[in-house]
C-alpha cells in the first residue's frame, strides 16, 4: 500500500513534467537530491515498519542510489570530489545497513548512512554554486543553490535570501563575483551552523527519550554540516584545531551510531565549537546587532511596567511584548557572546546569566506564577547593560540607526498584532512607542542627511496626508486591521527608503559638513529673529530695551553649550520628549512674542503720543521690571528653541563619528552665522528708520507666523491638537522647516489668526493714534481759544 | 538697499535649505522593490475561501439547531440527565449524533481553509478564536478573544477555542461539561465507549450559539478581504512550517497514545487529517501564486509545487496507514515529525527565495 502510493505519486509528478527523475539528462539537481533523500527515509520506513520489508527497503535504496548516480554523481566528482566520495560512502554504508537488516544496529546504521549523503549533497551543492561563481556561470550558480537548506523560520525572523538574492543580481551583471561570493557563502554557511547547532540539541533529546536511530541520524547530520563549515574553522583556528574538531564530531556520531550515551563526545565538540562562527558578522552586522540588543534591553522594563500594577498583571499584552524584547535582546547577544567573551569573559558570563533569570522573571508572570516588580525587572536590565556595554567596542556603543530601524519594524508589528486583536489602546501604546524610537535614534540623522523623508514619515505616523492616512488617525479611528497595514506599508517604504538614505551618509567630512550646514540654519534663523525683534528698539530712547533681549539671547547660547555638556547623558532622556519639550518651548516663546508684537506695534505706531506716555511710565519700576523680564524670556526662548533643536541633532552626529568632525562643522556653520548677523546688525544701524519700522514689522510678523505653525505642529505631533491635513495640498519639506507652513486646517486657521492679530493691531494703533491726535488737537484747540480769551489767565 | 539685502538673506535662506533637501522626496530606493512581472490573481483563492466559509457556516448553523433543540429537550426534563436518558434516550441520541456528525463536517471545512485564515495578518484572529486559540487559565499567550455565556447566565470566560469547545462537549472529554452521572449507551451495544456522553446542554448551546456567530462574523470577513500577494506568501511561508506543532498535537492526541493520550481534543478527527486538509487549501493558494514564481524561476516554481505536493502526500500515506490500523510508537511518531518538519522548511525556504526575487514583503 505504501510503496502503491508512493509509485502512483511519482508517475503522477513525472508524467506532469514537475519532478525530473534523476535518470533524465538535465534534471533539477535540487530535484534529484529530494528524490534521493526520500528514497532513503522509505528504505528506512521498510526497515522500522512492525513487520520490516528488506526487499523493499533495498529497492528504495537501488532508486536512491540510481538517481543519484544519473543525476548528480557526475556533477559532484568533477566539482566536488569530497563531497561525491562522502555520498558514495554514506550510499555504501546504507547498503550495508540494509543488508543486515533485522540485525541489531541496522535501523540506526542506516539513519546515519541518510545523514551523510544528505549533507553530502549539501556540501557539493554548496560548493558547486560557489564554483559557478567563480566562472562566472549565474544560471549554474542559481540552479546549483536549489539545493539547499535554510534556517527554520521563527517568529522574528524568515528565512534568509541573501544568498539567492546575491546570485540574482550576480546573474544580471549588478555585483561582481566576489561580492556574491561573500553572501552566498555568510547565508549558507550561517543556515549550516544552525542546522549543526540543532542537531547537537536533537541528538540530546533523542538519546534521552532512548530513540537510536533518531540519534544516530543527527550524529552524522553533526558531523555532515560541520563538513561544510570546515574550511572556514581551519581559517580561524588552525589545522590542528580542525583535526581536533573533526576528531570530537567523528567520535560523537560514531557513539550515537553505536547507541552509547554521547554525553563526553558531545562535551568535546562543544568545547571545540565555542566561540566558533563560521560566517563572521561583518562590523556593520555586530554594530547593528549590538543596537537592537541595547534597544529591545531598554524596552523590557518600559513594557513590563506598563502591564504591571500592585504585583499583578493588568495588561498580559505588555508582558508578552515584554518577553518578545528580551528575546529579540538574547538573539542578538548570543550572536555577539563571543566576541564579547574575547573582551570580558566574567561580564559577559554574568550579563548572560541576567539576561537569562530576566527572561524567567518574565515568563513566570506571563503565566502567573510570580509577578516581579518592574522595579526590579528595570534594575536586573541596569545591571545586564552595566555589565555589556562597558564590555563592548566602542562602535558599537555608537547609536545603530539599523538597530533603531528595526526596533521601530518590531514595535509596529506588536501595533498591528494588536489592532488585529482589536486592542486599540494597546496598539496606540505601540505606535507611540515606535515613534519614540525614531525620533530619539535616526530622526536627527534624517535631519542631517535624508530631510526629504521626514514630512512623509511623520505623516504616516500621526495623522495622514494627501493620499495616505496616519497610523494615529486610523487607531483613533478604530480602523479595520487592513487600513492599519496598508499605512503601516507606506510607512515601511519611507522607513526602508530612509534607511537607505542614511546607510551611506557617515564618513567623517560628510558629517562635518553636514553639522556645518545644521548650525548654519538654525543659527541664521535664530540671527534673523533676533534681527527683527532689535530692529524695532533703533531709536535711541528704545536702545536701552535691547539690552534685556541680548541678554535672553546670550544666556540662551550658555544654556545651548550647558545643553550640549549634559547631552550625552541627559538628552537620551529628554530626547523622548522632544516633541513635547519643543511644544512647550514654543508655547512661551509664541506667548511672549504675541505681547512683544501688540507692545511693539503700540511703540512704533503710536510715536510722539506714546512717547509722552512712556515718560510718565518711567517712574514705574514694575513696569520696568516685567518689560525687562518679557523681553529677557524672549530673547532666551527664541535663540534656545533654535539651540535646543541643534544639540539634538548635533549629538546624534557626535554618536556616529565623534566630536572632530562635528565641533569643526559646528565652527563653520557660526562663523557663516556671526558674518550675516553682522552684516545685519550693521545695515540696520545705517537704514533710514521709517523704513527699518516697516522691515521689522514684517519680520516679526513673520517669525511669530512661523513660531505659530511650528508651535500648532508641534502640538499636532504630540496629540496636544486635533489635525484636520489639507489633503489637497501637499508642501515640500523646507516651507514647514522654514516658514512654519504645514497643510493643515489648524495651523493654516491659527497663522491666519495670528495675522489679523498683527495687522488688527497696526489699524488699532493706527486708529487709536487718529483719535487721540484728534482728541488732543481738540483740545489744544479749546485750550489756544482759552488762552487767547481775555479774561483767561 | 535694505529690501535687496534682505531679499538676499531670504533667497539664500531658501536656496539653503533646497539644497539641504533632494529633489525625490518621498521616492524609494530604485532597488528597493523588483519588478513583480506577472500579476498575481488571487480571486481563485478569495473564491475558495469564500466556498469554505460558506461550508463552516452552514454545518455551525445546523449544529446551532441541533444545539437548540437537545436543550429543548433537556430543559423539558429541568436538566434532570438521567430523566432525560431514561425517558428520551433515542431522542437524545439522534440529536447528540447530529451534532457530532455537524462537528465533523465542519471540521474538515475550516482545515481545508486554515492555512488562509491563520496566515493572513486581517483574518488570522478567526483561526485563535476558531481552532488554535488556547483558555487564559491555560497561558496567556493566543489565548482567544471572547467569552461564552451560556443559556442559564454562566460565562465561560475566555474558554479556549471554538472547535475544542464543541468537541470536548461532545465527546465528553471534560467531565464538568458532561451528563457524567448518566452512563449513556448510545449505540445500545452494551458498553459506553469512548465518545458516548451526554452533553451538558446549556454549555452545549451557548458554544454552539457563539460558534455559529463568530463563523458568520468569519464569512464577512472574508467577503471583505482583499488578497494581496504579500498575504499569499505571508500565508504559505506562515503556515507551512508548523508542521512540528500538528505532529506534536497527533503524537499526543489519542491516535498515537490511546488511552494514556495527554490530550483531551483531536478525538473526532486524527490530526494527520487536519495537516492534510490544510496543506491542501495552501496548495490553492501556491496555485494563484504559482505564475508568478514560474515568471522569475520557472525551475523554482517547479520544486515548490511539487514538494509541496510531496508533503501532502507523504502525511496522507501515514493517514491511510493509521486508518488501516497501524499503531505508531512514539519514535515513528516523532521521525515522521521530523521528516514533515524537514521537508515544510525547505519549502517555507523555497517559498521566501521565491517572493525575494518577486520583491515581494513577507509580514514578520
Amino acid at each position: 500500500m505504501f510503496r502503491r502510493v508512493w509509485i502512483a505519486l511519482l508517475v503522477v509528478a513525472v508524467a506532469a513534467g514537475l519532478l525530473p527523475v534523476g535518470v533524465r539528462a538535465g534534471a533539477d539537481p535540487a530535484v534529484v537530491a529530494e528524490q534521493v533523500r526520500t528514497a532513503l527515509l522509505r528504505a528506512q520506513v521498510e526497515l522500522e515498519a512492525g513487520t520490516p520489508d528488506p526487499a523493499a527497503a533495498a529497492a528504495a535504496l537501488e532508486e536512491a542510489r540510481r538517481a543519484y548516480e544519473a543525476g548528480l554523481a557526475e556533477s559532484l566528482a568533477a566539482g566536488a570530489p569530497a563531497a561525491d566520495a562522502g555520498v558514495r560512502a554514506g550510499l555504501a554504508a546504507a547498503g550495508e545497513a540494509v543488508a543486515g537488516a533485522g540485525g541489531a544496529g541496522a535501523g540506526a546504521a542506516l539513519a546515519g548512512a541518510r545523514a551523510q549523503v544528505w549533507t553530502g549533497l549539501l556540501d557539493g551543492a554548496y560548493q558547486l554554486a560557489s564554483a559557478a561563481i567563480e566562472r562566472g556561470n549565474g544560471e549554474a550558480a542559481r540552479t546549483w543553490l536549489r539545493l539547499r537548506e535554510f534556517r527554520a523560520p521563527t517568529r522574528f525572523s524568515r528565512p534568509s535570501a541573501d544568498a539567492t538574492r546575491a546570485v540574482e543580481r550576480f546573474a544580471a551583471g549588478q555585483v561582481d563575483g566576489p561580492t556574491a561570493l561573500v553572501s552566498l557563502r555568510a547565508d549558507l554557511l550561517d543556515t549550516y551552523q544552525e542546522r549543526l547547532r540543532l542537531s547537537l540539541l536533537e541528538l540530546q533529546v533523542a538519546q534521552e527519550k532512548g530513540f537510536t536511530a533518531r540519534a544516530a541520524e543527527h550524529g552524522a547530520l553533526a558531523a555532515g554540516y560541520f563538513a561544510m563549515l570546515a574550511p572556514a574553522y581551519a581559517e580561524q583556528r588552525g589545522a590542528d584545531a580542525l583535526r581536533a574538531a573533526e576528531a570530537a564530531l567523528g567520535a560523537l556520531r560514531t557513539a550515537a551510531l553505536a547507541g552509547r550515551p554521547t554525553g563526553a563526545e558531545l562535551e568535546k565538540v562543544e568545547e571545540a565549537l565555542h566561540g566558533f562562527r563560521a560566517a563572521p558578522l561583518s562590523p556593520e552586522e555586530q554594530a547593528r546587532r549590538a543596537g537592537q540588543f541595547r534597544r529591545f534591553l531598554g524596552l523590557v522594563p518600559v513594557e513590563y511596567a506598563r502591564g504591571v500594577s500592585g504585583g499583578k498583571v493588568t495588561k498580559e499584552f505588555e508582558i508578552h511584548e515584554a518577553i518578545t524584547f528580551q528575546e529579540g535582546a538574547e538573539a542578538a547577544f548570543a550572536d555577539l557572546q563571543t566576541l564579547l567573551e574575547q573582551r570580558d569573559a566574567t561580564a559577559t558570563n554574568g550579563a548572560a546569566a541576567k539576561l537569562s533569570a530576566l527572561g524567567h522573571h518574565l515568563h513566570d508572570a506571563a503565566a502567573g506564577k510570580a509577578v516581579a516588580s518592574p522595579t526590579v525587572i528595570e534594575a536586573l536590565v541596569k545591571e545586564i547593560d552595566g555589565l555589556i556595554t562597558p564590555a563592548m567596542p566602542e562602535a558599537w556603543t555608537k547609536r545603530s540607526t539599523a538597530g533603531d530601524f528595526d526596533a521601530v519594524d518590531q514595535l509596529l508589528d506588536q501595533m498591528e498584532r494588536a489592532v488585529a486583536a482589536g486592542q486599540y489602546e494597546l496598539a496606540e501604546s505601540a505606535r507611540l512607542e515606535a515613534y519614540a524610537v525614531l525620533e530619539t535614534g535616526p530622526e536627527p540623522r534624517l535631519v542631517a542627511f535624508a530631510p526629504q523623508f521626514i514630512p512623509s514619515i511623520e505623516n504616516l505616523f500621526w495623522h495622514g496626508s494627501a493620499g495616505a492616512e496616519g497610523l494615529a488617525r486610523l487607531i483613533q479611528q478604530k480602523a479595520p486591521l487592513a487600513d492599519v497595514k496598508s499605512a503601516r506599508a507606506q510607512l515601511d517604504t519611507q522607513l526602508a527608503a530612509a534607511s537607505d538614505a542614511l546607510a551611506g551618509g557617515d564618513s567623517p567630512v560628510a558629517v562635518g559638513t553636514n553639522a556645518g550646514l545644521i548650525v548654519f540654519r538654525e543659527g541664521l534663523e535664530a540671527v534673523l529673529i533676533l534681527a527683527s525683534l532689535m530692529a524695532g528698539f533703533q531709536r535711541a530712547e528704545l536702545r536701552r530695551l535691547r539690552r534685556p533681549l541680548w541678554w535672553g539671547a546670550g544666556a540662551s547660547l550658555i544654556a545651548t553649550v550647558l545643553t550640549w555638556l549634559l547631552a550625552r547623558g541627559v538628552l537620551a532622556s529628554l530626547a523622548r520628549y522632544g516633541e513635547k519639550l519643543e511644544a512647550i518651548v514654543s508655547v512661551i516663546a509664541v506667548g511672549v512674542l504675541l505681547l512683544i508684537t501688540n507692545w511693539f506695534f503700540h511703540k512704533s505706531y503710536w510715536t510722539d503720543w506714546l512717547a509722552s506716555f512712556h515718560a510718565k511710565k518711567k517712574g514705574l519700576v514694575s513696569g520696568e521690571v516685567g518689560q525687562w523680564i518679557g523681553l529677557a524670556t524672549l530673547g532666551f526662548t527664541s535663540i534656545y528653541r533654535e539651540g535646543f533643536e541643534t544639540v539634538l541633532f548635533l549629538q546624534a552626529l557626535v554618536l556616529d563619528v565623534g566630536n572632530g568632525p562635528v565641533l569643526g562643522g559646528v565652527a563653520l556653520g557660526m562663523v557663516g552665522v556671526v558674518l550675516i548677523g553682522f552684516l545685519l546688525f550693521r545695515l540696520q544701524v545705517k537704514l533710514p528708520y521709517k523704513k527699518m519700522l516697516i522691515v521689522t514689522g514684517i519680520f516679526i510678523g513673520s517669525v511669530l507666523l512661523t513660531m505659530v505653525g511650528k508651535l500648532v505642529h508641534s502640538f499636532q505631533v504630540v496629540g496636544w491638537l486635533p489635525t484636520h491635513p489639507i489633503r489637497s495640498v501637499s508642501l515640500p519639506y523646507w516651507f514647514g522647516d522654514w516658514f512654519g507652513i504645514f497643510a493643515t486646517v489648524e495651523g493654516i486657521i491659527l497663522q491666519i489668526v495670528c495675522g489679523v492679530f498683527v495687522i488688527g493691531s497696526y489699524y488699532l494703533a493706527e486708529w487709536m493714534q487718529h483719535r487721540e491726535a484728534a482728541a488732543g488737537a481738540s483740545v489744544a484747540h479749546v485750550q489756544s481759544h482759552e488762552s487767547r480769551r481775555p479774561d483767561a489767565g | 538697499m535694505l529690501r535687496r539685502f534682505v531679499s538676499g538673506v531670504m533667497l539664500m535662506s531658501l536656496l539653503l535649505a533646497t539644497a539641504c533637501s533632494s529633489p525625490t522626496a518621498g521616492e524609494p530606493p530604485a532597488a528597493a522593490r523588483a519588478d513583480a512581472g506577472v500579476k498575481v490573481d488571487l480571486s481563485g483563492t478569495k473564491s475558495y475561501l469564500l466556498t469554505k466559509s460558506r461550508e463552516l457556516v452552514d454545518e455551525t448553523g445546523d449544529l446551532k439547531a441541533v444545539a437548540g433543540a437537545y436543550y429543548d429537550l433537556a430543559k423539558l426534563h429541568n436538566f434532570d440527565y438521567a430523566a432525560l436518558w431514561a425517558k428520551d434516550a433515542a431522542a437524545a441520541g439522534r440529536q447528540v449524533a447530529a451534532a457530532k456528525e455537524h462537528f465533523l463536517k465542519a471540521n474538515p471545512a475550516y482545515e481545508l481553509m486554515e492555512g488562509i485564515v491563520a496566515g493572513v495578518t486581517d483574518l488570522a484572529q478567526f483561526d485563535i478564536d476558531l481552532d488554535a486559540g488556547i483558555a487564559a487559565s491555560d497561558g496567556t499567550e493566543d489565548v482567544v478573544s471572547f467569552d461564552v455565556t451560556l443559556p442559564d447566565g454562566r460565562v465561560l470566560a475566555k474558554p479556549g477555542n471554538f472547535f475544542f469547545l464543541a468537541e470536548v462537549t461532545l465527546w465528553g472529554t471534560k467531565a464538568e461539561w458532561t451528563a457524567a452521572e448518566v452512563a449513556a449507551d448510545m449505540d445500545g451495544n452494551g458498553t459506553v465507549e469512548f465518545g458516548e456522553a451526554l452533553p451538558d446542554a446549556n454549555v452545549l448551546k451557548g458554544v454552539a450559539d457563539a460558534f455559529a456567530a463568530k463563523s458568520g462574523e468569519l464569512l464577512k470577513a472574508a467577503e471583505a478581504w482583499e488578497p494581496t500577494e504579500e498575504d499569499a506568501f505571508t500565508a504559505l511561508v506562515v503556515m507551512i512550517p508548523t508542521m512540528d506543532e500538528y505532529f506534536g498535537a497527533w503524537k499526543e492526541s489519542r491516535y498515537v497514545a490511546g488511552d494514556a493520550a495527554s490530550s483531551i481534543q483531536f478525538v473526532a478527527t486524527s490530526r494527520l487529517q487536519d495537516i492534510a486538509d490544510i496543506l491542501a487549501g495552501l496548495e490553492v493558494v501556491y496555485g494563484s501564486v504559482k505564475p508568478a514564481v514560474a515568471g522569475a524561476d520557472a525551475a523554482q516554481a517547479a520544486q515548490i509545487e511539487g514538494n509541496l505536493q510531496g508533503l501532502r502526500a507523504y502525511v496522507q500515506e501515514i493517514l491511510a496507514k493509521e486508518r488501516a490500523g497501524q499503531k505508531f510508537t512514539a519514535e515513528n511518531a516523532d521521525l515522521y515529525g521530523a521528516e514533515a518538519q524537514q521537508r515544510a522548511t525547505a519549502i517555507a525556504g523555497q517559498l521566501t527565495q521565491a517572493a525575494a526575487k518577486l520583491g515581494v514583503d513577507i509580514e514578520g
